[in-house]
């Protein structure tokens, strides 16, 4: 009897304290689903988690058809809304097709950041990984670790991206700054199997290439293979982004160098508060870095 | 269809009833299937799923699907199948953005879309039918690669933004109601698919060609035989097919505000599950456009309510793979008793 009693009230104070911390709902749309993707898992968990710190009931969703599903994430975001959310947080699926839909969203006086990926509608705060330091990153590591001009190579991802624009600057000023000679500098399209196969022309042109950035992990496994297929993978050194687990298995066992690591946890958490911030009426800055972190032998562990 | 309305008109009474009986849940028994799903939804959450504003998003959010869907239905009802629409769909967007965004006049555009999908669809049949090629999977699997490998080409994969105004209003208008508030609207996007399955229905009840699709499906050589152009038949069908996945790349465009080249990976599948859903026979000769309708509504309701009770993604896929098997089922059950008694 006394425990029914004590877990009643339990419940009592459970609900008020629930009431009485906010009134405000939150939808964070991902990219892509977080049983389909480590990344948007970590980014759901810091979403949550940021959530129940301040009180905020959180819902974080991915497209139904997965990466690249417009239809599916305006459906999203449309029932999101019919649910009266007071805050948006939205990784584009694409950056001009969403438009309309995050335009609904403001006119219901929803707050809106960008997570991971900004969209094309302006005056929207992006949360997520400045990409242009973040290369800035991986060249300097090649720029500490090969001689002054050596022939270096970049793979880009997809120009039209802007995560992809930013990494292929952010590298090639760097290995421009400490006078690399930057012989290639090509898309492979951020897929693994045109990651090796533009590598392997690369290598057949310029046999003396010491150091690659590949603009994703997917690109840099790709690379590694090729570098094996030519026997040259002990004589370049390959840094890849994005801190994936095969590139965290790849670094330990000496492959790849170095991957530059994104913080999905961060743009989860960060993007969840600068909602808040928004709802209290604070302005951010047009782009809140979620940071990023150099994979090593040292931390790889903890990527895997 | 004479042999039919002669053999019930000599049918005592009761038997007439029982084959309306049947008919009826033949037609409309899908309909019911939907009606339950909206009862439940409704139940399961009350503060939602019967608002203003979440009917209208329903409508808005199965209009590209109830187009593609409208399509294949009248090339499955001859038996065949058309693999290539979400690729048709996507170069017709694509061509009907940059094209507005090169300033051609906005009746203009309005075309391309509709255009671009009818021209496909003529190679579609045409391939079928001059080349010969055994089945329609191949000649339009074939476009399927071909034609969304063409629309990357064209755009180098870029999406191309800021779509006018005019050219937008099918896929975003509303049309304000006198009562309720902000979100009592009709969209137009809704009246466009009354207008297209009323019109289609009419067409295949009333209209010569019309009989001729359903009499190619159910038995091909009976066809030719009684002197119907087959082949001018199913080149007409799959010209129809590209026709509404252009139609519905406009829509698209109008709610996306833009031409992207992803837009209808995979759409051709739900297409086709809204159809078989709706008690289409994959052997042709048989289906209604209601239930075509009510396939559609099926998987929109689905999808629309698992969104707002915020379950996985994936549980849609899963379920709407096992309706589609268990409609068949229910369907191939009703079949075989019909044939016993």
């Amino acid at each position: 009897m006394k425990l029914k009693q004590l877990l009643l009230a339990a419940c009592v104070v459970f609900i008020s304290s629930g009431g009485a911390f906010s009134a405000d709902k939150f939808a964070v749309i991902m990219g892509n689903n977080p049983s389909a993707n480590q990344f948007w898992a970590k980014v759901e968990q810091g979403a949550l988690e940021k959530g129940k710190e301040l009180g905020i009931e959180v819902t974080a969703l991915g497209s139904p058809g997965g990466e690249g599903d417009v239809a599916g994430q305006i459906a999203l975001v449309e029932d999101q809304l019919t649910k009266g959310i007071t805050g948006l947080a939205i990784a584009p699926a694409d950056p001009a097709a969403l438009v309309p839909t995050i335009e609904k969203a403001l006119k219901q006086g929803v707050k809106v950041v960008y997570i991971d990926r900004p969209g094309e509608l302006g005056g929207i705060t992006y949360v997520g990984t400045d990409n242009e330091p973040a290369a800035a990153l991986g060249g300097k590591y090649i720029c500490d670790h090969v001689e002054k001009g050596s022939e270096v190579a970049i793979l880009q991802g997809i120009l039209a991206i802007v995560n992809g624009r930013a990494r292929a600057k952010g590298s090639h000023d760097a290995l421009a700054a400490c006078g690399m000679n930057i012989v290639a500098e090509q898309t492979a399209e951020w897929d693994n199997a045109k990651g090796q196969a533009v590598t392997e022309n690369i290598l057949t042109a310029h046999p003396n290439l010491k150091a690659l950035f590949a603009s994703n992990d997917n690109m840099g496994m790709g690379a590694i293979e090729a570098l094996k297929g030519a026997k040259m993978l002990d004589k370049v050194i390959v840094v890849g982004f994005d801190g994936n687990p095969e590139a965290a298995e790849s670094i330990l066992k000496g492959e790849m160098a170095i991957s530059i690591a994104q913080r999905p946890f961060n743009m989860g958490a960060i993007g969840v508060e600068s909602l808040a911030k928004l709802i209290k009426g604070e302005t951010l800055p047009p782009v809140v870095d979620t940071g990023a972190e150099v994979v090593d032998k040292s931390n790889a562990e903890k990527y895997k | 269809m004479a042999d039919k309305s002669h053999s019930t008109a000599a049918a005592p009474p009761h038997e007439f009833q029982r084959s309306l009986r049947s008919r009826l849940l033949e037609d409309y028994g899908i309909l019911l299937v939907v009606v339950a799903m909206g009862a439940v939804l409704a139940v399961m959450q009350p503060e939602y799923f019967l608002s203003a504003q979440n009917l209208t998003n329903i409508v808005r959010q199965v209009g590209m699907n109830a187009l593609l869907a409208l399509g294949l239905y009248i090339v499955i009802v001859t038996a065949g199948i058309d693999l290539s629409v979400g690729s048709v769909m996507a170069l017709s967007i694509m061509l009907l953005a940059l094209s507005d965004k090169a300033g051609a006049p906005w009746p203009l555009v309005l075309l391309i879309g509709p255009a671009v999908g009818t021209f496909i669809g003529i190679i579609n049949g045409l391939g079928l039918t001059l080349l010969k090629l055994p089945h329609p999977f191949i000649m339009t699997l074939g476009t399927l690669n071909a034609v969304r490998g063409i629309c990357n080409l064209v755009t180098d994969g870029r999406p191309v933004s800021g779509i006018s105004a005019e050219v937008r209003y099918l896929g975003i208008g509303d049309i304000p109601l006198p009562f309720g508030g902000e979100f009592a609207v009709i969209p137009v996007s809704a009246i466009l698919l009354l207008v297209c399955y009323g019109g289609v229905a009419w067409f295949m009840k009333k209209v010569a060609l019309g009989r001729h699709i359903f009499a190619v499906g159910g038995n091909p050589q009976a066809a030719r035989v009684s002197g119907i152009n087959v082949n001018g038949v199913l080149v007409f069908v799959y010209a129809a097919s590209g026709f509404f996945a252009g139609l519905a790349a406009l829509l698209m465009a109008g709610r996306t505000g833009s031409g992207y080249p992803n837009l209808g990976i995979g759409a051709e599948l739900d297409a086709i599950a809204a159809v078989i859903i709706g008690g289409a026979s994959f052997f042709g000769g048989r289906g209604t456009v209601l239930g075509v309708f009510a396939g559609v509504l099926v998987m929109g309701l689905l999808r629309n309510g698992l969104n707002l009770m915020n379950i996985s993604a994936f549980w849609q896929q899963t379920l709407i793979g096992i309706i589609i098997i268990f409609a068949v089922w229910i369907d191939v059950l009703r079949r075989s008793s019909g044939v016993r008694t």
